[in-house]
């Protein structure tokens, strides 16, 4: 009995341990840009605020997207992995073009999750005080605008690239900017949406090295090469 | 002490608005024909809460304005349909940034219709196919928006992702193309966001575009008398009052506005700026103008020298569409627009002889300097003497100065009366322009064709003939007989 109770305790430290140890490898950027899809995103981040902060406070990946407490964590992650499913047997989010075109959908589901708990994760770090800041107008706002609003109804568009919100949401307009800003045919986004993967293969072998260095300007400009290979990660671990 | 201050403050503002509203009211009737149900949307009073602590700047603005006095607050100028092309969520709203003439013109509907098609709404229409040659060749794409498209209006791109194209927006240059297709920016003239009645009546209003070398109307108009009077007697041109006729509700001095837009005795005021000028003055050569106001608004400027369009009949505008015309004012009738303001302070005889001595200032540059410049630069394209490309050859500069910066400065101050910019900053360096450097830049790009092509253009005119001969002596440059003191 006592035996069962050490050995059952015990099991429980370790497993325990193992979650968070879990939880904190799975939620720390290096983790979650090791999939090439996610590079997009973290370019963006490294430009804003939450990456480098006047207070010095870097939020990570997992800070905003992943909830507090090793139980809500760990279902988050068992959630997360389809997206992991959706990495290697969906559309091919590596390559930009994908990866912009279907951007939107990330960004309402993302604004969506935070909406759904009350923007939990942003009052992480931004307590009360972290919120009313220096300029007594800022302050006022949140204190007297707020009502009945969660952080995630105003703040959005903080960290990555810009998408509008959903109500506003022009798909039609949303493709043209990605194929002008990649160089592609026009008419072609939607036959990327559709599933026609050779579509972006094509013309990233003929126009290739980077048909899109430099395209477009600001924030959240898709840059630099993508790579091909699905399993890049795996192949050669991200650096960052 | 305080609360009674205070409430003496909120008693004597709340006074000051109703006698406002009041006066208003005749203004409303007049100038805005909706029901006020039209306006002061419930929900627009949330975002005056916020913005007086995110933007108070720009809150105070609107408190200040009769905009805010009337009832209309943010939302009633700033919602949009979800389906606009640059419509965006915003607390909870769907709005736009940019308010357009259309957006206006739900409410100021008179001031919408006259202004779109005018010659200010046209302003980007007008140098499109031009501008390239300035604004990528001359100097570099960055000065459209930082330059062209600050006076004449940048064709606003709405991207992808919602926001406005940094490369078109911001941007209130009053020939500015809209998301929603309308022409033009209402706060070009009227600073927003108090839209204030007199800070529009200012010339100050029309300096930021109209100044400089090629349009230096604000110093012409400072220069003149009319400017003269402006500057003393300021204070007493009621550039508050909620109507203002000339004549009527101020007589001390006229600004910009007065004679070019303004109410006059029985001359209605008007938002088509163009609408009273029988001449074209920006131009190689100017026209007398016919103004040909089409069924659906738009409106076309033809010169004299072409045909003039019977009423009813169909004609082709600018983009290849055919419209009917509604009405043809005749360059007569423009001038005589016009000259109802001068009445108003001025003799009949003292009006007519004052356009006169403009009409002469412009035809002597027509004659004189406009026209043989004009037919010797064709002249040197036709024969193939000058590349079609132009500013790749110092000729073409010295062509565009002398019609575009030197040419409209003498025309443009004789029309304003300001005898400076008539003649040294303008007719004298025509002249100097044209028989310094212009006759020969000809000689040296035309060669042994130059003779047979100055022959015809130049010699051959009587206001020329005075180069034929070289002895004759004039005391101006301090020699010549009639100056005894001076050496030779």
């Amino acid at each position: 009995m006592l035996v069962a109770l050490v050995v059952g305790g015990l099991g429980g430290v370790v497993f325990m341990t193992f979650l968070i140890d879990v939880d904190r490898f799975t939620s720390s950027n290096e983790f979650c840009t090791s999939c090439h899809s996610m590079t997009y995103a973290d370019e963006s981040y490294r430009r804003s605020t939450h990456f480098s902060s006047s207070s010095g406070v870097r939020a990570s990946c997992g800070d905003c997207h992943v909830s507090e407490g090793v139980f809500a964590a760990t279902w988050d992650h068992v959630l997360g992995t389809k997206d992991l499913l959706e990495q290697f047997f969906g559309p091919d989010y590596d390559d930009p073009a994908v990866n912009l075109l279907h951007l939107p959908e990330a960004a309402f589901a993302a604004r969506q999750w935070l909406k759904d708990r009350d923007s939990a994760t942003c009052k992480r770090c931004h307590e009360l005080d972290a919120i009313q800041g220096k300029r007594a107008n800022t302050a006022a706002i949140h204190c007297e605008e707020t009502d009945g609003k969660s952080c995630i109804d105003c703040d959005y568009n903080l960290v990555h690239r810009h998408v509008p919100d959903q109500k506003t949401f022009k798909r039609d307009a949303w493709n043209r900017m990605v194929e002008k800003e990649l160089g592609l045919e026009p008419g072609s986004a939607e036959r990327i949406l559709a599933g026609d993967y050779y579509e972006s293969t094509r013309r990233r072998r003929s126009d290739s090295p980077s048909p899109f260095m430099g395209e477009g300007r600001g924030e959240g400009t898709i840059r630099g090469e993508a790579t091909f290979h699905r399993r890049a990660w795996l192949a050669s671990p991200h650096d960052r | 002490m305080c609360s009674t201050c205070e409430n003496r403050g909120i008693l004597g503002r709340l006074l000051a608005t109703t006698v406002l509203a009041l006066l208003c009211a005749g203004v409303q009737a007049a100038k805005v024909e909706l029901d006020p149900s039209n306006w002061g949307d419930e929900a627009g009073k949330d975002c005056v809460s916020c913005h007086t602590k995110s933007s108070p700047g720009l809150a105070q603005q609107w408190l200040d304005s009769a905009h805010a006095t009337a009832g209309v607050n943010c939302l009633d100028c700033h919602r949009a349909e979800a389906s606009e092309p640059d419509a965006m969520e915003h607390e909870g709203q769907i709005i736009a940034t940019i308010v357009s003439p259309k957006d206006c013109g739900r409410c100021h509907t008179k001031e919408f219709r006259e202004q779109q098609g005018s010659v200010h709404a046209e302003a980007h229409a007008i140098i499109a196919d031009r501008e390239p040659a300035l604004a990528d060749n001359l100097t570099g794409s960055a000065m459209r928006a930082a330059g062209c498209d600050q006076c004449h209006g940048s064709v606003v791109e709405v991207k992808g992702d919602g926001t406005l194209d940094p490369d078109t927006w911001p941007n209130s240059g009053i020939g500015r193309i809209n998301p929603d297709g309308s022409k033009g920016s209402c706060s070009s003239c009227h600073g927003r966001h108090k839209f204030s009645k007199a800070q529009s009546r200012e010339p100050a209003a029309c300096d930021r575009c109209h100044s400089g070398p090629d349009s230096p109307d604000k110093e012409i108009f400072e220069a003149s008398k009319h400017g003269m009077l402006y500057a003393a007697q300021r204070t007493h041109m009621s550039l508050d009052a909620p109507i203002w006729v000339a004549g009527r509700d101020y007589t001390a001095a006229p600004t910009c506005v007065s004679c070019h837009m303004g109410a006059a005795g029985k001359l209605p005021a008007t938002h088509d700026v163009g609408l009273r000028d029988a001449w074209s003055l920006n131009t190689p050569v100017s026209e007398r103008q016919y103004l040909v106001v089409l069924d659906d608004g738009r409106k076309l400027e033809l010169p004299a020298s072409a045909e003039v369009p019977k009423r009813g009949s169909e004609i082709r505008k600018a983009d290849g569409t055919l419209a009917k015309v509604k009405t043809v004012a005749t360059p007569e009738r423009r001038r005589q627009a016009m000259s109802l303001v001068c009445l108003e302070c001025h003799s009949k005889t003292f009006t007519s002889s004052s356009m006169t001595q403009f009409d002469d200032v412009v035809e002597l540059y027509n004659e004189k300097f406009g026209r043989p410049a004009r037919d010797i630069m064709a002249e040197l394209y036709r024969r193939g003497l000058l590349t079609p490309t132009p500013f790749d050859e110092p000729i073409e500069f010295t062509y565009w100065e002398l019609w575009h910066d030197e040419g409209a400065r003498a025309r443009h101050g004789a029309a304003m009366a300001s005898a400076n910019h008539a003649f040294w900053e303008g007719m004298y360096l025509v002249g100097r322009n044209f028989y310094s450097r212009f006759l020969p830049e000809v000689l040296a790009v035309a060669g042994p064709e130059a003779q047979d092509i100055l022959g015809r253009h130049v010699m051959s005119k009587p206001e020329h003939q005075w180069l034929r001969d070289p002895n004759r002596p004039n005391p101006i440059l301090g020699f010549g007989a009639a100056q005894g003191g001076a050496d030779d």
